[in-house]
């Protein structure tokens, strides 16, 4: 086959398959899954292959909390939120009681403290101006998007920014974590947060009731947040604690700028054990890269088989200055917040982790700022 | 766009794949959670152990 035939995209039946892009990402897959099968490591193949699933689901529903959010705050559209709800509500099925049950299982937890509210408030501008969080970066650049790639690359340098500041802001204070499964037990935790999930449900279509706006999910909506729920449950057997993005950012940005000559080691972050040893491990040991890695191929086998991959032109260059500028803003917003929407907001209240809800509660005042900003930047607000 | 994605591709999957030949695996994946004292998905300690 000559490079012209694979660069050339084949277009039968109306669907274009972007042959190169194609053959890229699953080569990439595969060339990651042997590594990690080679060093015994099922359980980090079970990683890459649910984030490459997690990629895939979330191109073809076109699943973004970022614009479900948006439309809630700015035309009270309930749908997208309610569907955020869909993949909590499934993961947390499993992972609280697994958690409280199961030894090798945890949650995902946070203490409560200026930390997390400044993060998830900083983390909440951020996602607007990039126009993707923490899993919507990641799809959308597996799935071509140039724009998100400078949103990505300022994530890293962000989250490692972040990094070192953290310790920091913890040192103003907090309480330790609350968790529903510590005072009610396994099941008694899961019906606590299951309640939870189904009031916070219900006020945000009271919401959207009362602005007159429309609060069912999408087919695309239910069918994507269920498929999205069940594979968060695949990743929490997989690497025995919910579904985490941002983290590997940090590892990634971390590692580049050690090897351009940065010295950690006087980091009180990068102190703590889990993370001095990150650093120097193989990226691959990471469960959050891991997934991470998968998603991002995932997205782009996702994208380059119905369509020519990343065949626009490149945005105006404040679109681009907001993607970088966001993007600084969720790095540094996610170490802060202990995690995105999806580590912190999903991982967090599918534990049954008041964080969870905190988190969110924090976002959505700076999603409101964000969205503000975005006409600096020549976006809509919508 | 396409050429940009074909650079930022091969160069990631180099630096992922190189890094993971010349670093100590850690055997099973994990994260910062798993050490004990950690707190949050990133290891950061509880309050209440300061």
């Amino acid at each position: 086959m000559s490079t012209a035939a694979l660069s050339t995209p084949d277009t039968r039946a109306g669907v274009s398959v972007d042959r190169l892009f194609l053959g890229l990402a699953l080569i990439a897959t595969a060339i990651l899954l042997a590594l990690v099968l080679l060093d015994g490591q099922p359980a980090s193949a079970a990683l890459i292959v649910g984030g490459f699933g997690l990629g895939i689901a979330f191109l073809k529903a076109e699943f973004s909390y970022t614009a479900s959010w948006r439309r809630f705050l700015t035309r009270g559209e309930a749908g997208g939120l309610l569907g955020g709800l869909i993949v909590i509500a499934i993961c947390a099925l499993a992972v609280v009681p697994v958690a409280a049950l199961r030894q090798n299982f945890g949650g995902a937890i946070a203490p409560l403290g200026p930390s997390l509210l400044i993060g998830a408030f900083t983390f909440g501008i951020g996602m607007q101006l990039a126009n993707g969080c923490g899993s919507g970066t990641l799809y959308t650049v597996g799935g071509g998007s140039g724009r998100m790639l400078i949103a990505l690359l300022f994530f890293v340098i962000g989250s490692v920014f972040g990094s070192l500041s953290l310790p920091s802001f913890l040192a103003l204070g907090g309480i330790d974590p609350i968790l529903a499964s510590d005072y009610l037990g396994p099941w008694g935790g899961l019906a606590a947060t299951l309640a939870s999930i189904a009031v916070a449900a219900a006020l945000i279509v009271a919401v959207a009731k009362r602005r007159g706006a429309n609060y069912m999910p999408s087919r695309n909506y239910i069918i994507g947040g269920i498929a999205i729920g069940l594979l968060c449950v695949e990743v929490f057997a997989a690497g025995g604690h919910p579904w985490s993005v941002t983290y590997g950012y940090t590892i990634w940005g971390a590692k580049i700028f050690s090897a351009l000559g940065y010295d950690f080691s006087h980091a009180n972050f990068w102190q703590w054990p889990g993370n001095k040893q990150a650093l120097t491990s193989s990226v691959l040991s990471d469960t959050s890269s891991l997934t991470d890695f998968g998603m991002l191929f995932g997205a782009m086998a996702a994208a380059a088989a119905t369509k020519p991959f990343a065949a626009t032109a490149w945005p105006p260059l404040k679109s681009l200055l907001a993607a970088g500028v966001g993007g600084l803003l969720m790095g540094w917003g996610a170490r802060l917040g202990f995690g995105c929407n999806i580590g912190a907001f999903v991982g967090g209240v599918a534990s049954g982790s008041l964080h969870g809800w905190v988190w969110f509660a924090a976002a959505l005042p700076g999603c409101l700022i964000g969205i503000r900003l975005r006409p600096l930047f020549g976006l809509s607000r919508d | 766009m396409r050429k940009v994605y074909i650079v930022v591709v091969l160069l990631g999957l180099v630096a992922i794949v190189g890094n993971h030949l010349i670093s100590p695996s850690s055997g099973r994946a994990m994260s910062p959670e798993d050490f004990a004292g950690a707190c949050a998905p990133c290891g950061a300690p509880c309050p209440s152990k300061k």
